[in-house]
Formats: C-alpha cells, structure tokens, sequence
C-alpha cells in the first residue's frame, strides 16, 4: 500500500526541496550556452535541532561522488541534508550545506553528503553555475508536501534510456507486528544511454554517457547501521537487476535513512543511547517495500519528464509509453 | 611425561623441553624456571588500569579454554591444540552478540568471518588453532553446536562456527594434523573465567612471535566509566627486529639468541568488551586493536594473516525474537575514545603476556623457539628508562 501522497515526504520530517536552473548563458565570446542542470535535496528532519539519523550507503559504481563518505563508512550516520546535484556544483553545494548549518545557529551540519552527477549531454557542464543562496534557499523551503517530479531540480538535465531522465519518488507502508511503519524513495534517473549492453563492450565511452541511478531511502523503521546496510545492499542489486542497462558506466547507489533512533550527540552526553531495532527477519518486508518505491519511482521520474532542448541543440523526449511499458515486470 | 601433565607443567609456567633430546645448549637458560606476565617484570603498558585477572575474562561471562598437543620428537612432532572462548555464559548460537572484524591483513583465515560482516551478529563460540587443524575443529565445533542446539541444521538454520589460525610448521608437523574432535570437546570443557593460562598453551603451544615463543597472551583494561576491554591473542608474527615494548627497541638489543623463525605469519586477536556497542562502534574497536599491534612494532607484512574480531556482551539479540521490536543499549560514539585507549593498551600488553609468558619449547626436527630472556629485557628496558634501577 502507498503512502498518502505517494511521495518520500510521507515519511514523517521528510522534506525535499529541487532547484532547477535553466538558463542560456551569454559565454565570453557571445555564444549561447545552455545551462540545464539543478540540484535536489532530501533533509531527513527539521536542520533546527542537531539530529543524526542512522544511514548508509552501497553503490553498484562507476565511481560517482559521494561527499562524507568516510563518517557514513565509520559512523553510519547523517547529519546534513542528502544532496543531489551535478558534479560541478558539488563544492557549492557542500559549502552551503555548511553554511546552512551555520545560519540555523544549531550545532555544525557536518559532513555534507552531497552527490554529484553528469549530466553534460545536455547541460555545458564545464562550469558552476548555482549560487549559494539560492542553494540556501532550497534547503529553507523544502517542503513535506507533495514533490514536483520529471525535469526538475537534479533531474533537469538528465537523460535514461535514451530519452528525458528525471526525479520521481513513491512510499510504501510496511507492517512490522501490530506497527505500520513508511518507507519512501527519491529516484534521479540517468541510466541506460551508454551502448554494449547483451554483454558487448561499448563502441565509443564518452564522459556524457556516465549513467546513474541514485535511490535516496527515508524510513521510520527503527534500524541499526548494519541493518541499513544489508537493506540498501539488496536495494541495489535488484534496481541493477531491475533496470534494462547493462552498462559497468552506469551506477546504482543507494543511500538509505531511518527518522527512528535519531540522536543528539555530543560529548556532554549521554553517555549511552537506547535503540530499538526490528528483529533482522523483518529486514525481507522491508527492502521489498523499498524495492516496489524505487520502481514507481524511477517510472514517475521518466513519465513525468516534459522534453528539454540542451546544448548543441539537443532535444530529449518523455520517453514513450511503449519504451516504459514492462521496464519493470514484476511491477503491479 | 604424559599429556596432561606437559600442560600442567606448562600452566605452571615452565618450558616445554624434551631434556633427554635436547642436543645442544641454550645460552641464558637460567631465567626458563620462571617464566613472568609483562607486569610481574614491572612492566606497565599505558595509564588505564587491568580488570582482576588482567585477562579477557575480566569481561563478565567471558570463558577460556585450552587443549594442547603434544606428541613425539624430532620429525612428525606435533605442538599443537586448540584454544576456544566463550562469549557468554548462555547459549551463543540461540542469544547472539554484536560484533565486527577487521583484516588488517588477509593471508589467514577465520571461518564464519562473511555471517559477522553480514549480519553484525556473532553466534559461536571462538576457536583458535593451527592452519591445517581449522577443518577438523570446524567440524568438531559444528558438532557442538548441533548438540548443544538440537533444532540446528533443520528448523534452526546453519550456522558458522568461528574458527581462526595461525601457522605452526616451524614447531609442529602441521600437515599431520594432528589434532581430533575430542581436543575440541575437552578445550570448551576447559574453558572457565579467572585466569587464563598463557605462552605455550592450546592454540598458542606451536606459534613463535618476534624471533621467540609466542603463542596465548591476555590482557584488559577497565574504562573511568567502569567499562572493560579485553584482549586475547594467538601471536606467530613479527621479526625479531622488530619488537618494541613501551617504545624500547628491545628486539635489536637483545643478546645471543638465534632468530627463531625469520618469516612472519600471522595473529589473531579477539578483543571483547562489556561497553554496549554496535557491530559499527565494534569495528572502530577492531581497528583500534591494529594500532596495538603496530605498537609492538609488528608491520603486519604480506605473509602475515592479521585478523581481528570485536564483539560487545551488553546487547544480546535472541535468534528467536520475542518480538518484533527490541530495545539495544548503545555508548554515545562522542564518548567513546576511552574504549580505543583500553583496547590500545590491552593489545600491546596481551602480545607482550604471551611472549614472556612462554617458555622454550623444542618441536619437529629439532626446531627451537626459545622463550624471550626475561633478564635481558629486564636490562634493555632499564638501559631506555621504561624501568627503575
């Protein structure tokens, strides 16, 4: 069963804000260039209180960035908003990240997790284009409500199978004895536009065909780390079952957060945390009802994609009903 | 000399030396009658303070048990047998801990390694033994399982028993393997609280360490907040020249000993702690035991299979849930530095317990591991001020 508004905002907290930039530029010698490009952020709360929310990542990769890192490896923990944006932009959006962390007069956001895409084939990626305050401004009026999808925020430029790539996003609930809990994904879709799939090596690899699927995960299940761990894992080798790419240039990260055992930690206390987790054979339910998200959410973010014209006069199309039709064949 | 009573002579601290055999002179033999625990020399590794025993078993519910073999002389010798730890005093398999490893480096094995990582939960008890044997305590450790766990292997699923080794062929004609399932029955029957028998004992009895024996060392400390970490090693790695204690450069130094066994190969080192920690917290533990290797000047080279486990007594996490949601205990990761310096100080004092605490002992074709002189490290140490005149 989906959530109310179908969306990760159904999970308690949850908010998401887009900033879409789509500008033609003046460049140096008169020419046009074509800015198409965004950035979307998922914040797992409210940034006022210094909350950290048990998370973590797993990618099937092609190497795409993936800022604090290191602390989700170690601590498994968030504490910022879970950024999307393409890889140029990724510097600016993790300094405003910070500075937003500073303005609220809370405790430091630190580290950024800020995830940084590709999307030069219809975007002139060769340049920062996105200005902190309006990155700033994103954060503050992230919203819990229903979420734009398609060619929006981080989805603006980018490009799957083919044809306009996008953000979408989906819930499901899950029932874990008497509790029903919400599980809600956020996809960027960018995969599927490298050639040699069936085995065969690509003709010709060029950096405009880096693909990526990034699944973001928010739940109010009450996780551990290692628990996260093995859902995200699972997540992310069905998706890349799941998706008609058989391409080593396109990347499936998952990076997944539960709003239960959120703390405030510092080192005045307290000295112990209590945590409840759901006992592992749970675990199953769970990745199945973040599994059937991140379908809808990946057939919301082509569906949804209206038509962008880019650079060199690029124009990519919603993708047709018939290329959608039995992307996903266990899909209901 | 039978069996038994080896091991009782070697419990008591005495070597194990064939005499009738032996075919050459040792220099610096006199000190063998009395072999010593780092700090029963004066020796004080770090500022934290050791639980009672100074041993693993300082964490609450935490057993020890060994089994050590010894056959014949010269070639076919064997020096072997098999150190087991319990968890907990419950049953392991039905009420599971958290837990994490650590390869620092992979040139080893320790069965049952993929369920931990996966799962975050350790499940068995923990066996440490010699390369070859790691199949014959597998399946004996197995067989206990199943018989201590009668729904084990139908409705109660598989499970991965923990089984790690290092490699004794310098000492022990491995390949023989001499060691059966009931060794692995009497080690876990042996297995108590208290003190933990160290040096040439079970697992231990075959390993040389830094140039000398090594084998079984043991050590904890106790947090300001009233936690306890401990350590427990099986030690047959380092070069002689290597060997630091408390900084001294103690290897170079020492005198007159031929090197015994100059390729590296191989620890493993079990740290538990009773601090309520998730199999996260748990490998930043794992980790933080590698630093205490690197303080006895070990550098963990290509040959050596450095393997690390980490696991917590405070939460246990029962197979059959009683209900779907159950509450953990977790130690705020700001305050958790003190658990890192008690498992720093414990590693470095746990390798150092085994090599002072092991005597000479003489195994396949004449092999000879002598134990550290205990008077020359008494002098270096004094020479580098770590100790008072």
């Amino acid at each position: 069963m989906r959530g109310e508004k179908n969306s990760i905002t159904d999970v308690s907290g949850v908010r998401v804000g887009h900033l879409t930039f789509q500008r033609d530029l003046e460049g140096p010698s008169g020419d046009m260039i074509a800015a198409r490009t965004g950035l979307t952020a998922v914040l797992p709360s409210l940034m006022e209180k210094e909350l950290r929310f048990f998370f973590s990542t797993y990618a099937l990769g092609a190497g795409l960035e993936i800022t604090g890192f290191e602390v989700t490896e170690d601590f498994g923990y968030l504490n910022s908003p879970l950024v999307i944006t393409n890889a140029c932009n990724l510097g600016k959006a993790y300094n405003a990240a910070l500075s937003y962390g500073f303005t609220l007069k809370r405790g430091e956001i630190w580290p950024p997790v800020i995830i940084g895409l590709n999307d030069s084939y219809l975007n002139e990626m060769d340049r920062e284009c996105l200005e902190e305050e309006d990155i700033l401004e994103t954060f503050r009026r992230a919203t819990d409500g229903k979420v734009e999808e398609g060619s929006v925020g981080a989805g603006t430029g980018l490009r799957a199978l083919g044809a306009k790539g996008g953000i979408g996003t989906s819930s499901r609930r899950v029932i874990i004895g008497e509790e029903e809990y919400t599980c809600g994904v956020l996809a960027a879709s960018h995969f599927g536009n490298a050639g040699g799939a069936n085995g065969k090596p690509p003709t010709e690899l060029t950096g405009e065909d880096e693909g990526a699927l990034i699944l973001v995960t928010a739940m109010d299940v009450p996780l551990l780390p290692h628990q996260l761990q093995r859902i995200t894992r699972r997540l992310v080798a069905r998706m890349d079952a799941a998706i008609p790419s058989e391409s080593f240039s396109d990347e499936v990260l998952g990076a997944t957060f539960t709003t239960a055992n959120a703390m405030t930690i510092s080192e005045e206390g307290p000295p112990e945390f209590e945590f409840r987790s759901v006992a592992d054979h749970y675990l199953e339910v769970i990745t199945a009802a973040a599994c059937r998200a991140a379908e809808e959410a990946v057939v919301h973010s082509l569906l949804q994609a209206r038509p962008v014209r880019g650079r060199s006069s690029r124009t990519l199309e919603t993708i047709s009903p018939e290329r959608l039709a039995g992307i996903f064949k266990n899909h209901e | 000399m039978n069996r038994r009573d080896f091991i009782r002579t070697t419990l008591a601290g005495a070597a194990i030396l064939p005499s009738a055999s032996f075919p050459f002179s040792v220099p610096g033999l006199a000190d063998e009658g009395g072999r010593k625990r780092l700090r029963e020399i004066g020796i004080i590794i770090g500022d934290l303070a050791p639980g009672p025993f100074n041993a693993i078993t300082d964490v609450r519910g935490v057993r020890v048990g060994h089994e050590t073999i010894i056959k014949g002389q010269g070639r076919g010798a064997a020096r072997t047998g098999v150190t087991v730890l319990l968890p907990h005093e419950g049953n392991i398999y039905e009420e599971r801990l958290f837990a994490s490893s650590f390869g620092l480096n992979g040139w080893g094995e320790m069965t049952g390694l993929a369920a931990i990582e996966e799962t975050g939960l350790l499940a068995t008890p923990i066996f440490l033994t010699g390369t070859y044997n790691v199949g014959i305590v597998q399946s004996a450790a197995s067989a206990y399982l199943r018989k201590t766990n009668p729904r084990l292997g139908l409705s109660g699923g598989t499970v991965h028993p923990v089984v790690a080794e290092c490699f004794d062929d310098f000492l022990s004609d491995t390949s023989s393997r001499p060691i059966f399932a009931k060794d692995v029955f009497t080690a876990i029957e042996n297995a108590a609280g208290g003190p933990v028998a160290e040096g040439a004992v079970g697992g231990g009895t075959g390993m040389t360490s830094f140039g000398f024996k090594g084998g079984i060392g043991t050590s904890s400390r106790k947090t300001k907040s009233g936690f306890t970490v401990g350590v427990l090693v099986m030690t047959n790695t380092g070069g002689r020249d290597q060997l630091r204690i408390d900084g001294a450069p103690v290897g170079r130094e020492i005198r007159g000993y031929e090197e015994a066994e100059k390729r590296t190969k191989s620890i493993i080192l079990i740290a538990a702690t009773d601090a309520p920690l998730l199999s996260y917290q748990l490998k930043k533990i794992a980790k933080r035991v590698a630093l205490g290797l690197a303080r006895v000047g070990a550098i963990s080279g290509t040959g050596s299979g450095d393997i690390i486990l980490a696991f917590s007594t405070a939460n246990r996490v029962p197979r059959v849930p009683p209900g779907p949601v159950q509450d953990i205990r977790a130690v705020n990761d700001f305050l958790i530095t003190p658990l890192y310096q008690a498992t720093v100080e414990a590693t470095q004092e746990a390798i150092l317990n085994a090599l002072t605490s092991a005597g000479t002992v003489v195994g396949k074709d004449g092999n000879t591991s002598y134990g550290i002189p205990l008077d020359q490290i008494e002098r270096i140490m004094k020479k580098y001020r770590r100790l008072g005149e």
